[in-house]
């Protein structure tokens, strides 16, 4: 099955209630896809599905959405990400979940349509403003785009917060075999709805608090909330159970080549590791600090300026090597054995 | 007949309005509105930016605050996944006409069945004074010093003109909220048919929506604190000078709800 295909499929299966996109490239065949699923009318849940104006109303359709309860998505890129920025911080602070695919392409500005990681550090450090953070994750295959869109519902509801997948024009485009189990659609509990509040007391769905010490009070209630997010950390690593001569860092379609790097150096003799965060944030620093002491060499491979090595020197304070590319190319898998050294 | 024990609002709420503001008797007759129709239990509320946003402070039904201008966007969601709910907005000009008007056009133009309350004081009241896409030649703002120079920034701009062009909108009516300023020989007093006329319009409007169709009424107000008037000459001014501007009146009632 193709990314976007599965993707859409799994969002479907998931028990998506609305989805709400506006084309762009790379990521307009998620929207396709799912325009397709909900014309043939299978999934009952699905009863929504609405091409916006512009990303600035795909997001604010997305807050009316989670705020009264639903399961709603959207797929974009980086240029609509921008956008949705302030849709995003309302969300984040009125503690309202949805959603959000983000298939990278080559930044900033319009850039080009090629598969880059560059939308990390926007996505990990602030994705709005006012402190502003949301969950992400980033699949390296297409069985785990769909795993992680179905996590990314649970979580975005656990947590009453904005979630992000964070993938790539290779990812969604390429096509690989999948596996996935039907289950029942997930029902989110959401007593804290908006949606008229029947004989029970209102709902406020807020983000506007005037006097500092309430606004004080709200925002601590929230980092209190992403400490407890902190255990949902998810990441693999590979070759780890041994002194290593090298560790490599990496993360989406990066991960998938520097996978095969290390399995090529392994049978060269070399004992290369790999980690793999798959969530972002929350970020695995403990358990990248704890395989890192086993490892001569800490290399990580982006396809961005080394956007990741800065979040693992913050997280951890490891410093490792980064090896960037730019421009919308995937890392060469030669340079990426030749960084062991 | 069973009484309801519901009530819209919130007792002891201090009033946050300044002296001479319209806001409040909007928000009285959209309270007393929905007790009328019996929707309190499904109304939806979505708060916008400025002065307005300050309406759930009294208004006791479920409530979402928008971003700046992207009320009906939240809306229309809403509304797309609880078709059940009565939902509306309380919008200023600078908020629905100035950042949000690709939102309102666009909800405008698709015709869900969502209701926007839009409060023209003709500038951006919460932050201060400033030009609002609505302000007249004659009024001086903290933006433009010297007053508007139409060559630059065009005339006022008009939202029922604009609402006008598109058919899913079903209920359009622009109404003076501003109580008329009547003298007589020995005291100031105030008429009181642009309250029941502005009631009316909010009663309508939510018909008009509960009957599956998208309203806007537009509500001329004052804002005497930054047009740097007194009450009286603010209420004068949108007599005299805004109302000649913004003609009101009822542009639609597709649904035949004012009969």
């Amino acid at each position: 099955m193709q990314g976007a295909e599965a993707i859409a499929f799994a969002a479907a299966e998931s028990g998506l209630e609305a989805y709400f996109g506006y084309p762009i490239t790379p990521s307009s065949e998620i929207m396709e896809n799912l325009a397709a699923i909900y014309e043939k009318g299978k999934y009952g849940n699905f009863r929504v599905f609405f091409q916006t104006s512009s990303e600035i109303e795909s997001i604010n359709m997305l807050f009316g959405a989670g705020a009264s309860g639903h399961i709603a998505m959207t797929a974009t890129s980086g240029p609509g990400l921008s956008l949705m920025a302030e849709g995003i911080s309302y969300s984040f602070l009125s503690q309202v979940p949805f959603l959000i695919i983000d298939v990278n392409r080559g930044g900033p500005g319009l850039g080009n349509v090629e598969p880059e990681q560059s939308d990390l550090s926007f996505v990990y450090w602030s994705l709005g403003h006012g402190g502003t953070r949301v969950i992400a994750m980033s699949p390296f295959t297409v069985s785990e785009a769909m795993t992680l869109v179905k996590k990314g519902f649970e979580l975005a509801f656990k947590y009453r917060m904005p979630a992000v997948m964070l993938t790539d024009g290779v990812i969604v485009h390429m096509y690989e075999n999948i596996s996935w189990k039907t289950s029942e659609p997930l029902r989110p509990e959401v007593s804290w709805s908006a949606r008229g509040r029947g004989n029970g007391p209102r709902h406020e769905i807020n983000s506007i608090y005037l006097e500092p010490k309430d606004l004080r009070a709200v925002k601590g209630d929230l980092l209190k909330k992403l400490e407890a997010l902190k255990k949902e950390a998810a990441y693999e690593c590979y070759y780890c159970d041994g002194p290593l001569d090298a560790l490599y860092i990496s993360y989406g379609i990066s991960a998938r080549i520097a996978l095969d790097a290390v399995r090529d150096l392994r049978r060269s003799g070399i004992r290369a590791g790999l980690f793999r965060p798959i969530t972002i944030y929350p970020f695995a620093g403990e358990a990248l600090a704890n395989v890192a002491k086993m490892a001569k060499k800490l290399v990580t491979v982006e396809m961005n300026e080394g956007q990741m090595a800065k979040i693992i020197k913050a997280e951890t304070g490891l410093e490792p090597e980064g090896l960037g590319y730019l421009g919308g190319e995937v890392p060469r898998l030669e340079e990426v054995m030749e960084a062991w050294r | 007949m069973e009484v309801k024990q519901l009530s819209t609002f919130f007792p002891n709420a201090a009033n946050t309005y300044c002296p001479g503001c319209e806001h409040g008797l909007l928000l009285k007759f959209i309270g007393m509105a929905l007790e009328e129709l019996g929707v309190v239990d499904r109304a939806v509320m979505v708060g916008s930016v400025g002065c307005s946003t300050l309406a759930y402070k009294f208004i006791n039904v479920d409530y979402v605050q928008a971003p700046h201008g992207r009320a009906p966007s939240i809306m229309q969601a809403i509304k797309l996944l609880e078709p059940e709910s009565v939902v509306f907005a309380i919008q200023g000009d600078g908020d629905a006409l100035s950042i949000g008007l690709q939102e309102l056009i666009n909800a405008a133009n698709r015709g869900i069945p969502v209701t926007v309350f839009l409060y023209n004081n003709m500038v951006f009241g919460m932050t201060g004074g400033q030009m609002a896409p609505t302000t007249p030649n004659g009024l001086k703002t903290t933006t433009t010093p010297g007053g508007i120079r139409y060559k630059y920034l065009g005339p006022p701009l008009d939202a029922c003109k604009i609402l006008s062009g598109f058919d899913g909108v079903k209920y359009l009516k622009r109404v003076i909220i501003t109580p008329r300023p009547i003298y007589t020989k020995d005291r100031l007093m105030y008429s009181s048919k642009e309250a029941i006329e502005s009631y009316r319009a909010v009663l309508n409007a939510l018909k008009t929506q509960l009957n599956g169709g998208f309203s806007f009424v537009e509500f001329l107000g004052t804002c005497n604190v930054n047009w740097k008037m007194t009450i009286e000459e603010s209420k004068k001014y949108v007599h005299e000078v805004t109302a000649k501007m913004f003609r009101p009146g009822l542009c639609r009632d597709e649904f035949g709800v004012e009969k």
